[in-house]
């Protein structure tokens, strides 16, 4: 086998972009929550944010576009699929709490 | 890599990923079914994340606008449906590559209807306001 075996139909790197998408919509979303955090000066939103949109960046830096399928046949996708779902529960956590908080702050 | 991969029989000794759920079953798929598999568990967590980015909006907004507890109402529901959308994809990618491992057709998308109620549950909610805002000012205005 020469080098690593490409897929003409570019599903390695499709998948890898799709990694990268989500990674960056997981980090708007934090900066988001952050940014929100920070100018009602609720502390524990702001770093809960900057907390998951640097361990957003693992799968990324982890995952890079090889463009290669698997060498060995074997995809490692469950436990970074794991991480990255923590994460974005973490995010919808914090905002359903914030956002409930103030609704019940309103009555 | 791929050619042969249907000849293994049962689920692979040296193979010890996990979930044991799934990869203790049939035999490796092509790969490329299951790199698919990925992106579609990947498309949900992205819908996910786009609600709870839309709820966080949301409420900030409404932290800065004074907006009544309604909209935070709204705000909370579209945080949890996007995290609803984020387990989904866990359990939607287990059972399709199980299916795919085995051979089997795949099971039917059945978190699709939920999501499409959910966010048009959201759209009438808003709108809603959005309407009653308007209504209302329109009444103090002269």
């Amino acid at each position: 086998m020469t080098g690593v075996p490409r897929d003409e139909g570019l599903q390695p790197e499709r998948t890898a972009l799709a990694w990268h998408r989500t990674v960056l919509g997981v980090i708007v979303g934090a900066l988001l929550l952050g940014a929100a955090g920070l100018r009602s000066g609720h502390w524990v939103i702001v770093w809960a944010a900057v907390v998951v949109a640097l361990l957003a960046l693992a799968p990324a830096v982890l995952r890079r576009p090889t463009g290669g399928l698997p060498s060995h046949g074997r995809l490692y996708s469950w436990s970074f699929l794991v991480r990255l779902v923590l994460l974005v529960l973490l995010l919808a956590g914090t905002g359903a709490a914030w956002a409930l908080y103030r609704a019940v702050e309103a009555l | 890599m791929t050619a042969g991969a249907g000849d293994r029989s049962g689920s692979d000794p040296g193979d010890h990923r996990r979930p044991r759920w799934v990869y203790g079953e049939g035999t490796e798929p092509d790969a490329r079914f299951s790199l698919a598999n990925e992106r579609t568990a990947l498309a949900w967590v992205r819908t996910g994340v786009g609600l709870v980015a839309g709820g966080v909006a949301l409420t900030s907004f409404s932290t800065f606008a004074n907006l009544p507890g309604l909209v935070d109402v709204v705000a909370a529901v579209a945080c949890l449906v996007g995290g609803g959308c984020a387990i989904y994809a866990l359990v939607s990618w287990r059972r399709n590559e199980r299916a795919l491992r085995r051979r089997e057709p795949l099971p039917a998308p059945g978190g699709l209807p939920v999501l499409v109620t959910a966010v048009i549950l959201l759209a009438v909610l808003i709108a809603g306001y959005a309407a009653a805002a308007g209504l209302g000012e329109s009444a103090v205005l002269p």
